[in-house]
């Protein structure tokens, strides 16, 4: 499929190390994340994407593009790492424009190029500004105007709202969005989760160097039958509620919500709930909202990977 | 296609040459580059002080004297005669040995030292016993002696250690010093070819060491020059080779910048510690003289010594080791110097085209 970004059994090992083990996907279209915490395998899995590593094993593919081929590739794709590096003795300015240089623009092409991706990035001001001068969160945007510069299918981007205070977050959020409406395919990587939650359209779990889940954030939920589902009821008789809940088998706990208007129970299976719930519903209790409670990512994330480190 | 890797070749040399210059850690380099002009300038300015002192003694002379007149004069003349040849002299020196003739006598001998001037060379007589002993004339201008000596300098310390040592600060960090400063995704990123990065990044290399050493090489070339008076600066240049011989100086440093430069590069990528490879590199490069004629092919060093203009003189009584060393004991032809030295750089390039392709981005293990 030229229209997806392939991964076919690629393993990744820096000597002996495991950087990431068999891993098969294909991302579509817009926002996807990839979550999981440090040394789980997400910057890898966007260096071996971009190039900057080799699989050990296995085959990319990049929208038809293999990952060994930079001068196709990078016309495609933008990277905005990690790395905190930049050349010495650049202005922000100076910095987008040779990058469009080094991409065999004409000088006059890469100056208007370089403007609109520093215009996108809010970094105008400060484009003429050595980038040593730069704070964390100037240095995050100038990296993702490199990124944006030549307007590329695929941005790929690594941690890409860390050092950004909430305006500017905000305005990166909305950017991506832009992006992704138009058919483009942002790969995000964060630990941040209620952010990559609101703004994904795919996650793809990661742990220890392994893909332990993929697709859109529900549908993930739903494959990952053996945990139960947590639902938030609110109604006016949780007691009673409660013990007719708890005479099904599917319920495994019920707990009273502390205000005492609502429970918060854990079935195995979500279906049943749903219609047992339309039955009792029936039966005169007034039900006032049902609502899943842990059909966010990080809820997602702590039932498959227990106890490792989750970042909020 | 051609055209847009010329243009991102033009863009890695914009780039790369701004840091190679103004890199506050290539400092080094220029020092090295300045060693031998600042050599050269001290010798001129040395040269500058004697041929004052040798004017001001051929004032204080008692007659005009010519060079012919200061060569007239032979061993076993006497002092009258030398005094008829050569007037009065205007420094002299004299003193009374004590020697041993028998178990209980000695003899006194009279020693005399005459200097004269003819305004350029000076000529130095030592009397015994009123008669001249021996005759040693210290030449103002010796152009033979002279260009032995540029020789010398450029051979064993400019070819053998400032561009050598030049080139391994430059060219070995290249790639090196951009993995250690985490900055070489910059060019990774981008969409070109990992092989016209690699050009790009020798020919801005090249471009610094040889603005660096043939700067310097041509500043060493004037100040050797300085000290000669015009006319000796025009026999020199137009009628004694001078200005071929630094031409082909020019062009010696520029082969040992394109043939260092490819090894130190390649080797910047095939090692994490520069150290390494650059006594590998010296080592082999300095044990060149005793290697068999196959293996002398595979240095840049073997090429240049054949390509310089001044074969250096072996002193009798010099031990054969450094015999070896000095003299060029399986000359080439020019023509076939300047194409090892291509062909070896060119083998080197193949090495680092294969190699920029096989490079990874990963910081954390260097």
């Amino acid at each position: 499929m030229n229209d997806h970004i392939i991964f076919e059994d690629v393993s990744k090992f820096y000597g002996e190390i495991l950087g990431v083990n068999k891993v098969n996907l294909s991302i579509p279209p817009g926002i996807t994340s990839l979550v999981g915490p440090n040394g789980s395998g997400k910057t890898t899995l966007m260096n071996l994407m971009t190039g900057l590593v080799k699989p050990s094993r296995g085959r990319i593919q990049v929208l038809g593009y293999a990952t060994n081929d930079p001068e196709s590739l990078f016309k495609i794709v933008g990277y905005s790492t990690q790395f905190d590096a930049f050349p010495k003795g650049l202005t922000g300015f100076q910095f987008i424009y040779s990058y469009l240089c080094l991409a065999g623009r004409d000088r006059q092409e890469a100056e208007g190029f370089a403007w609109q991706a520093i215009e996108r990035v809010n970094m105008v001001e400060a484009a003429s500004r050595s980038i040593g001068s730069y704070s964390k969160g100037m240095r995050q945007r100038i990296r993702l105007a490199q990124a944006l510069a030549h307007n590329p299918k695929v941005l790929v981007l690594d941690e890409p709202l860390n050092g950004l205070d909430p305006l500017a977050r905000a305005e990166m959020i909305a950017l991506f969005r832009a992006a992704a409406a138009q058919g483009s395919y942002v790969i995000i990587s964060s630990h941040i989760l209620h952010e990559v939650d609101v703004i994904s359209d795919q996650v793809i779990l990661l742990s220890n160097g392994y893909v332990v889940a993929e697709g859109q954030i529900q549908s993930v939920r739903s494959e990952i039958q053996e945990h139960p589902a947590q639902i938030l009821i609110r109604c006016d008789r949780p007691r009673e509620l409660a013990s007719k809940m708890l005479a099904s088998e599917h319920i495994l706990e019920v707990c009273i919500h502390n205000d005492g208007r609502g429970l918060l129970l854990k079935t195995r299976d979500a279906d049943r709930f749903y219609l047992a719930m339309n039955q009792l519903a029936l039966n005169g209790i007034q039900v006032e909202s049902i609502a899943p409670a842990d059909d966010d990512v990080l809820s997602v994330y702590e039932y498959l990977i227990g106890n490792e480190e989750v970042v909020r | 296609m051609t055209r847009i890797w010329w243009a991102q070749v033009k863009s890695v040399i914009r780039l790369e040459l701004k840091k190679t210059f103004f890199a506050k850690r290539g400092l080094w380099i220029y020092v090295l580059a300045a060693l031998p002009v600042v050599l050269y300038i001290a010798y001129a300015v040395a040269m500058a002080n004697q041929q004052h002192q040798t004017s001001r003694l051929a004032r204080r002379g008692e007659k005009a004297l010519s060079y012919q007149d200061l060569l007239a004069a032979k061993p076993g003349m006497t002092k009258q005669e030398i005094t008829t040849l050569l007037g009065k002299p205007p420094v002299t020196f004299h003193w009374t040995e004590t020697r041993p003739k028998g178990p209980d006598s000695s003899e006194e001998i009279a020693h005399e030292d005459y200097q004269y001037s003819d305004g350029l060379n000076d000529l130095y007589l030592g009397m015994v016993n009123g008669k001249v002993e021996s005759v040693r004339i210290h030449e103002g201008f010796n152009q033979g002696q002279d260009s032995f000596m540029f020789a010398g300098v450029f051979q064993f310390f400019f070819l053998r250690l400032a561009i050598f040592f030049g080139c391994l600060g430059i060219f070995m960090n290249l790639f090196r010093g951009e993995v250690l400063d985490k900055s070489l995704h910059f060019y990774f990123l981008a969409p070109i070819r990992r092989e016209v990065l690699m050009v790009g990044k020798f020919l801005a290399g090249l471009c610094a060491t040889c603005v660096i050493f043939v700067t310097s090489e041509l500043l060493q070339t004037a100040a050797f020059l300085w000290h000669f008076n015009p006319q000796a600066q025009n026999t020199y240049l137009y009628h004694n080779h001078g200005l071929e011989h630094a031409a082909i100086y020019v062009g010696v440093t520029v082969l040992a910048c394109i043939g260092y430069g490819s090894f130190f590069m390649v080797a910047g990528m095939l090692f994490k510690n520069p150290i390494l490879p650059a006594a590998g590199i010296l080592i082999w490069e300095g044990i060149n003289p005793f290697l068999p004629s196959l293996l002398k092919q595979f240095s840049v060093i073997y090429y240049l010594k054949s390509l310089c203009p001044v074969e250096i003189p072996v002193s009798p009584g010099t031990s054969p080791f450094f015999a070896l060393l000095v003299s060029n004991a399986e000359p080439i032809s020019s023509p076939l110097a300047v194409g090892g030295v291509l062909i070896v750089t060119a083998i080197a390039l193949l090495i680092s085209g294969v190699q920029v392709r096989r490079m990874e981005i990963n910081y954390t293990t260097e």
